[in-house]
């Protein structure tokens, strides 16, 4: 099944009287349980692809479709259920929400959706990736890798079909950047989770089951790996 | 749970500027409610027992002697034994010490026995006023004993009479309030009321009768009764119910401008309110995008802010209530010695849950905008995209206009006068555009500027940082200090004009009652030759058949018809006349008399020539037509009359004159005697004297009305204040990248010191041209005086301004000054 399809999706921006097009007319589908890496170079519009076929920006064109649903006329308050139940971020800049805890902050979604287990869910998630004793502490009391670790906990406490990863390791250092992305697949092939990464990282991009290259917004590589 | 503690710690993690936002709200209504406690503490205290604020159950009122009718009904009631009645003659007349030749004027009150029915006049001695007051004596108030020298046990020259003085009044019971008077005040039994031989026709005397009702009467029986056989257009008939007390009025009129100031500050303080708001929200904007990107509805977080804003609202709503009692203090102690002392001043129940409910009402207006402004934040601006841009149109402007629609109906709802609350809408819309205009002018003049020393380069860049609220900021302090500075210049120029040095062409004495047959031994006694002005006294019954409602009249604000005039006769106009309607001051005669009609008349009814005004003129009914509507040309202290009649009309009228004159002041006292000892009837009014009390109390009331001015410049202080903490990241960044780049924390502090200094020096030059043109419009329009500019005044008034702008602005940026560069740039690169 077809859990993400971008049918001829295109952004362009306009600066003046200039239209730039930072996604040009692409084209693409993920399968349910499918590990999709978007690389590119910096500017090739990976970060906008990715905000497309999320539901955070609308495209200029084209359609896109998530968990078969056409999102791309959508409002924010009919996208608001999608993004809280259906999909999950982990940003490269972790953005965790400043006065909430590590604990709060993986809560979060699931507060929302009004999940009365969400604290038992949260503990556990955490659990499952060494923050047990950092729970109570605030975003700027963590390190760079624990903060990711709690927004890869956050992103996935409502068991989202899809999770969006953008630059996941880009502002970590070596080290915890393996760590971090091991911890991301990991769970994706324990959960069965579909996985869209954004990223430039060539390594990365090798343990993905299917790498899409942008250059200047459109679509120049199509690699799929052998399972 | 994780919801209030969400909310907790977003207040928590900002205390800067919630702290400000909660003295904003606090600011807006803490005039408002301290007015409405004192102006509750007031009618409790003062006016609660309207009975002895009456001294009877019933009061007839006149300005001339009662109907025979009417004395026929009372005196029908008094042999029934239904009422007791007490008459009581008010005028003014100049007395002396016996072989004394300082001469005073007081405020004479003649009264039979039995008054007061309630209430009671206190007196020095402690003894009761009905024993101590017999024929042949007086008891008079403390000033006049010490303007004249005298003491208890002197006599007292009041016109023919010769009093002995017996005692000191303390306090009157229909008279709690003493605020403006031309003189202290003398009490008579009525049995000297014929020696004194002062009360004439035409005499300047308010008439009162007091009714008692006897245990178990019907008041309003008894007045209906009364009044039946009263002539309407002339005699007043009132329970202590209805009747319109004078010290009310007043009190009603000065506390409702005082409201007036009290919304002026709330809408200054909502401007900052706002601000702050927006700012602190602004900061908020990256948690709200991650919200919504995980899926939280708009509908969520307008609800998250909203009981965020209603935690900090209520606190400085609480705030706000308790500043008010403390605010309450302040304001009894600028009356004092015009309240009585016991008064008890306190905040009711009701003062509180009307506190609450302007509080809350007030957040709710000047949170609308920015909370809305929510919608546009968009979850991808957390990936630094570009956001999208709000998008106008009607439900844009539906939603900006909503809070100024809300605004105006909450002004309808306070004021209660739809031409009041339009004019007071117009002028503080005015007042906030022209600052708005000025300061944006000022702004794009400085901005294109090439300043050629480094630190003012900087200086005038920090004013135009991204969200600083510098326009805000201008418009608050400009606006605020407009007003101050306006009251401030106006009462210089009137202290100028009339105080410190009288005008050497006005009249400087004016002469009451005299009597047309002492016409010719006036003007000897005299010893020059004056102008004469006849005087009859009559009311407007109707215009073009409508009559005038004397009760619904004397409600109005201001003027009204309801009320008695000076009448005039004359040929020709005054020098200070001129007629800018009608062609002439009168018709040729016809059948019926004619009126001319000074301007000032048309605020109180729409008249026009052609139209016809019925007057009731001692009794009589007179039409009359209008055939001009006059102008004074020059305005200031001179004689004019609103109604003047060609002679043939009122000749024959009872009537007194009316003389002005302007006499050396080394001879005015000698003027003075020479009149009184030959004239008692006749009231000299000394104007430089009157003036000299009335600037009193202008200062008196101009203290009251700055110190309500001030709470509107804290707002414009709170805004520097919250500015700075809102652009406090910017501000951190630029010192530390001057720091990184080699300059001294020195230079550091010189740029935010003169960026600050600019700043006070926008706001207060804005504030003093601005000032200036109110001012000179009150001055020349309204008073009728020359303008001077007081420019030393001025400057200085402009400098403090700067320098409580940059004494707020250094304090608040101290520590920003002390950042440390290192400990700034690992926080942004974890970022």
């Amino acid at each position: 099944m077809h859990v993400l399809e971008a049918i001829e999706v295109s952004k362009v921006y306009a600066i003046g009287d200039r239209r730039i097009p930072v996604v040009d007319r692409v084209s693409l589908s993920v399968l349910a349980g499918e590990c999709l890496v978007v690389a590119g170079s910096s500017g090739s519009g990976k970060t906008t692809l990715l905000s497309l076929l999320s539901g955070l920006d609308k495209p200029t064109s084209g359609r896109v479709r998530v968990l078969e649903k056409d999102i791309t006329d959508m409002g924010e308050d009919e996208l608001a259920p999608l993004r809280n139940e259906g999909i999950g971020f982990v940003f490269q800049s972790f953005h965790l929400i400043p006065s909430l805890t590590a604990l709060e902050n993986v809560m979060f979604p699931a507060e929302l959706k009004g999940d009365l287990a969400a604290h038992t869910k949260a503990q556990s998630l955490l659990r499952r990736v060494g923050l047990t004793d950092r729970g109570g502490n605030f975003p700027h009391q963590l390190s760079g890798g624990e903060k990711q670790r709690v927004a890869i906990c956050r992103a996935l406490i409502n068991d989202p079909a899809i999770v969006f990863a953008d630059e996941p390791t880009g502002n970590l250092d070596s080290s915890n950047g393996e760590a971090i992305l091991s911890l991301l697949l990991e769970l994706h092939r324990e959960r069965q989770t579909t996985l869209v990464i954004v990223t430039h990282n060539a390594e990365i991009a090798g343990l993905a089951d299917r790498v899409i290259t942008l250059q200047d917004g459109k679509i120049a590589l199509e690699r799929q790996h052998a399972p | 749970m994780l919801r209030r503690r969400f909310i907790v710690r977003q207040i928590t993690g900002a205390p800067r500027q919630c702290a400000v936002f909660v003295l904003c709200v606090a600011l807006s209504i803490v005039s408002l409610v301290a007015l409405g406690g004192f102006s509750e503490s007031v009618n409790r205290s003062v006016l609660r027992d309207a009975r002895a604020l009456h001294a009877g159950d019933i009061i007839l009122h006149s300005h001339s002697e009662f109907s025979p009718g009417l004395m026929r009904a009372v005196t029908e009631l008094t042999r029934g034994g239904r009422v007791e009645a007490a008459r009581v003659w008010e005028f003014y007349s100049v007395v002396r010490g016996e072989g004394e030749s300082a001469f005073l004027l007081a405020n004479i009150k003649v009264v039979e026995r039995g008054y007061p029915f309630y209430g009671t006049v206190a007196l020095a001695s402690g003894r009761p006023f009905a024993q101590v007051l017999v024929p042949g004596t007086a008891v008079v108030a403390r000033g006049l004993l010490d303007r004249l020298h005298l003491h208890v046990g002197d006599r007292l020259h009041i016109g023919r009479a010769t009093p002995v003085i017996v005692d000191v009044v303390l306090h009157e019971p229909d008279r709690p309030v003493r605020f403006f008077s031309l003189g202290p005040r003398v009490f008579l039994p009525a049995a000297d009321l014929a020696a004194l031989d002062l009360v004439r026709p035409g005499s300047r005397v308010e008439y009162s009768m007091l009714l008692a009702v006897r245990e178990g009467g019907d008041i309003d029986e008894i007045a209906a009764r009364v009044r039946s056989q009263s002539r309407p257009e002339q005699e007043r008939v009132e329970t202590y119910r209805t009747a319109a007390s004078g010290v009310k009025r007043f009190l009603d009129n000065f506390l409702f401008f005082l409201e007036l100031l009290g919304i002026f500050t709330l809408l200054l303080a909502g401007i900052a309110m706002q601000s702050v708001l927006t700012a602190f929200l602004r900061e908020q904007e990256r948690t709200v995008g991650i919200m919504k990107a995980l899926g939280a509805t708009h509908r969520r977080i307008i609800g998250h802010y909203l009981v965020v804003v209603g935690v900090l609202g209520l606190a400085g709503t609480l705030l706000g209530i308790g500043s008010s009692v403390a605010a309450q203090a302040v304001l009894a102690n600028l009356f004092q010695g015009v309240l009585p002392p016991d008064i008890q001043f306190r905040v009711s129940g009701g003062n509180v849950l009307e506190g609450l409910a302007l509080g809350m009402l007030v957040v709710t207006l000047f949170t609308f905008l920015p909370l809305t402004r929510l919608r546009n934040v968009k979850p991808n601006s957390i990936l630094g995209k570009e956001e999208a841009s709000v998008r106008r149109g009607m439900p844009y402007a539906l939603v900006v206009s909503t809070p100024f629609f809300l605004f105006v109906g909450f002004i309808l709802w306070r004021i209660k006068d739809l031409r009041l609350s339009t004019y007071f809408i117009l002028g503080a819309v005015l007042l906030v555009l022209a600052t708005a205009m000025a300061a944006e002018a000022t702004l794009f003049v400085l901005k294109r500027g090439r300043a050629r020393s480094f630190i003012c380069r900087q200086a005038l860049r920090g004013l135009f940082r991204p969200g600083n609220a510098t326009r805000p900021i201008v418009v608050t302090l400009g606006a605020s200090l407009a007003l101050l500075f306006a009251i401030y210049l106006t009462e210089q120029n009137l202290d100028a004009s009339f105080v410190r040095s009288y005008p050497p062409d006005l009249p400087n004495l004016f002469f009451l009652d005299i009597q047309p047959s002492q016409k010719a031994e006036f003007g000897t006694v005299l010893g020059f030759p004056t102008e004469y002005y006849p005087v009859v006294r009559g009311r407007v019954a109707a215009i073009n058949g409508r009559p005038v409602d004397p009760a619904r009249e004397r409600r109005r604000i201001g003027d009204n018809l309801g009320r008695e005039f000076n009448l005039t006769y004359r040929d020709r106009l005054l020098d200070d006349e001129a007629i800018i309607r009608g062609k002439s001051l009168y018709a040729p005669p016809t059948d019926g008399a004619q009126v001319s009609v000074l301007d000032d008349v048309l605020k109180m009814a729409d008249i026009s020539p052609g139209d016809v005004i019925t007057f009731n003129i001692q009794g009589a009914p007179v039409d009359a037509r209008v055939t001009s509507i006059r102008t004074r040309t020059q305005k200031g202290i001179r004689p004019f009359f609103y109604f003047v009649f060609p002679p043939d009309v009122l000749k024959d009228a009872p009537q007194t004159l009316f003389a002005a004159a302007r006499v050396e002041r080394a001879r005015v006292s000698a003027v003075e005697a020479g009149i009184v000892s030959r004239f008692p009837n006749v009231s000299v009014i000394d104007v430089t004297e009157t003036i000299a009390i009335f600037a009193g109390v202008l200062r008196r009331l101009s203290a009251i009305v700055r110190f309500f001015t001030l709470f509107s410049v804290c707002a414009g202080v709170l805004l520097i204040i919250s500015s700075i903490f809102a652009t406090r990241l910017a501000r951190i960044q630029e010192t530390v990248y001057f720091k990184v780049l080699g300059a001294r924390r020195r230079i550091v502090l010189e740029v935010f010191a003169l960026e600050n200094v600019i700043l006070g020096l926008i706001s207060g030059g804005l504030a003093l041209l601005t000032s200036q043109a109110i001012s000179w419009v009150i001055s020349t329009q309204v008073f009728g005086i020359p303008y001077r500019l007081f420019p030393v005044a001025s400057l200085l008034l402009a400098a403090s301004t700067a320098l409580l702008v940059v004494t707020v602005g250094v304090l608040a940026s101290v520590s920003i000054l002390n950042q440390k560069p290192v400990a700034f740039l690992r926080r942004r690169a974890d970022e």
